[in-house]
């Protein structure tokens, strides 16, 4: 498997679905490959760190203002 | 109420960016939840259906809005040599920045950097990863929410992590 191979099916690996032939491979790959090491950690910590930006919380006058429109809905 | 109003807002701001383009998403998207009332199935129903209408409302609020920012996907792949190795400078494709802690990565410069890396995505790859990786649906729920095939939707993941990793490469790696 060659890096190029290897950075194909990462979204794979990381979801757990890659065959096992191509698991083998991947996993002798990255044992000899330090670039696709660091490339698998920033990858997957990439993935976490804009998942955690991303968890905002809905802010109050937005959720009056809805409760405000569900209510005037139900009511009217 | 407020576990999709929750929901909605995340999505929305995940893809449009903008707070108060948000908050109009948020607020036609229950305009249109009431309207459709008991129209719905089921809470799964509901729940397909508020991920599918609001990925819809949000890339219409972003319709010809910054273009600008966005930046060729191209330029933040991988690039490759014959043989199937990466390209580029070794202590580049070494950079490893992953054991920065959240408190490190979610703030200041670092943060910044992030904000900005996501603002060059285009909408529509932006959407698929707010969809897969912050409301973690299943590749096929977000096919669905976003009118795509499964396929499409992997591949735009895919080369929407690429990019941002590379981004973040370039500007925490250094000295990594």
């Amino acid at each position: 498997m060659s890096c190029r191979e290897l950075i194909a099916v990462l979204d794979d690996y990381l979801e757990g679905t890659l065959a096992a032939d191509l698991l083998r491979e991947l996993e002798r790959h990255l044992a000899e490959c330090p670039p696709c090491r660091a490339y698998l950690a920033t990858y997957r910590r990439t993935r976490e760190v804009a998942a955690a930006a991303a968890n905002v919380v809905v802010p109050e006058e937005l959720k009056a203002r809805l409760r405000r429109l569900l209510g005037v809905s139900r009511t009217g | 109420m407020s576990r999709h109003a929750s929901r909605v807002y995340r999505v929305a701001l995940g893809i449009t960016r903008s707070s108060a383009d948000a908050e109009e998403v948020v607020q036609d998207v229950f305009l249109q939840i009431v309207h459709k009332g008991a129209g719905f199935e089921g809470r799964a129903a509901l729940g397909s259906w508020i991920y599918r209408i609001t990925t819809n409302v949000s890339l219409n609020k972003r319709r010809g809005k910054r273009r600008e920012l966005e930046t060729s996907l191209e330029d933040l792949l991988p690039r490759y040599k014959a043989d199937g190795h990466r390209e580029g400078d070794r202590a580049f494709l070494l950079a490893d920045w992953s054991s920065m802690p959240d408190r490190e990565l979610l703030a200041g410069e670092s943060r910044r950097i992030l904000e900005e890396a996501l603002d060059r995505l285009p909408d529509h790859y932006r959407a698929v990863l707010v969809l897969k990786d912050v409301e973690e649906l299943s590749s096929e729920e977000v096919a669905e929410a976003v009118g795509d095939s499964v396929a499409a939707v992997k591949t735009r993941l895919h080369r929407a992590r690429m990019a941002l990793r590379e981004q973040l490469t370039r500007r925490l790696g250094a000295g990594r």
